[in-house]
């Protein structure tokens, strides 16, 4: 028998750049992928990207001594600057574990740029995918800052 | 430039059914028997509801007032465990607007006496065009016609 598990995390930054740029460092494949692994052992390789409405991001995270966790996505609505909404699966080894639906708003702030980040999750094994988006994004966040420090 | 707004919330409908849960999950993935309640209100024009019910598998369904703004659904579906749990995410649309994207997840469970549905939508309404309570009480009229279906 089976049990989701839902959880909503929110995350906040302000970064020092204007929106356009934080857009782009996740509209840009190359940026995402510098930014978006979560530590120095793990690394992100995309099977697939296509970021535009109804285009689907396949990627794999890969951490050695662990089952690489693939996840799908497909961007539900972008609007340039300002928004992000997507649906993201994750299949860790051969078992889906969590279905997410994400959203990232972009609010200009003076010259700096406020992020907000709201993960709804559903986790098909227990509290497990929650800390794992809690650590993952908080991670990925904090080392998007360094693509604006110069 | 629009100001984009975004809302984020979560409803629950729960349901217990005097039927076994094969039966239940079936009103969701046969798509003859899910077209005879998934739907807006029987005064509505309707477009034909279109399911293909597999992992990666869409949905949709419009309609709305004669003459008025139309309603368009518009599902991926991203997990399906037989009898147990069905996952898909959607989009709703007024005219041209996307007004909201959400998470759905339906739990089937056996009991005593039949099965136990438990609904879960985690949703973000965008650009101040909806909201959760209005969803909420839509959805339980979805609910309400799917008892109607499952128990005559």
């Amino acid at each position: 028998m089976t049990t989701i598990a839902h959880a909503t995390i929110v995350m906040e930054r302000t970064y020092a750049a204007s929106p356009k740029r934080v857009f782009d460092a996740w509209s840009n494949i190359e940026a995402r992928k510098r930014w978006s692994a979560p530590a120095d052992n793990i690394r992100i390789e995309y099977e697939a990207a296509d970021f535009r409405e109804g285009g689907k991001d396949v990627s794999r995270c890969i951490e050695p001594g662990n089952a690489d966790y693939v996840a799908t996505v497909i961007y539900i609505d972008i609007r340039a600057d300002q928004r992000i909404v997507f649906a993201e699966d994750v299949v860790h080894g051969n078992t889906r574990v969590s279905s997410a639906l994400i959203s990232v708003e972009l609010t200009p702030k003076d010259a700096e740029t406020h992020l907000a980040l709201t993960m709804q999750i559903a986790s098909f094994d227990g509290a497990g995918m929650e800390q794992g988006y809690q650590f993952g994004w908080n991670a990925a966040l904090d080392n998007l800052a360094k693509e604006f420090a110069q | 430039m629009t100001k984009r707004t975004t809302t984020h919330a979560t409803f629950v409908i729960e349901r217990e059914y005097p039927h076994p849960p094969a039966k239940v999950f079936a009103a969701f993935a046969d798509p003859k028997k899910k077209a005879r309640w998934f739907g807006g209100p029987d005064d509505w024009e309707k477009s034909n509801h279109q399911l293909d019910f597999r992992v990666g598998g869409k949905e949709s369904i419009s309609g709305g007032p004669a003459g008025g703004t139309v309603h368009a659904y518009n599902a991926e579906i991203w997990d399906i465990v037989d009898n147990e749990r069905i996952v898909l995410a959607y989009e709703m649309h007024l005219d041209a607007a996307r007004i909201s994207v959400s998470l759905a997840t339906t739990e089937i469970k056996p009991t005593a006496t039949g099965t136990r549905l438990i609904y879960t939508e985690q949703g973000v309404y965008l650009d101040g065009y909806d909201d959760a309570g209005q969803r909420e009480e839509g959805t339980q009229q979805l609910f309400g016609q799917l008892d109607a279906f499952l128990n005559t």
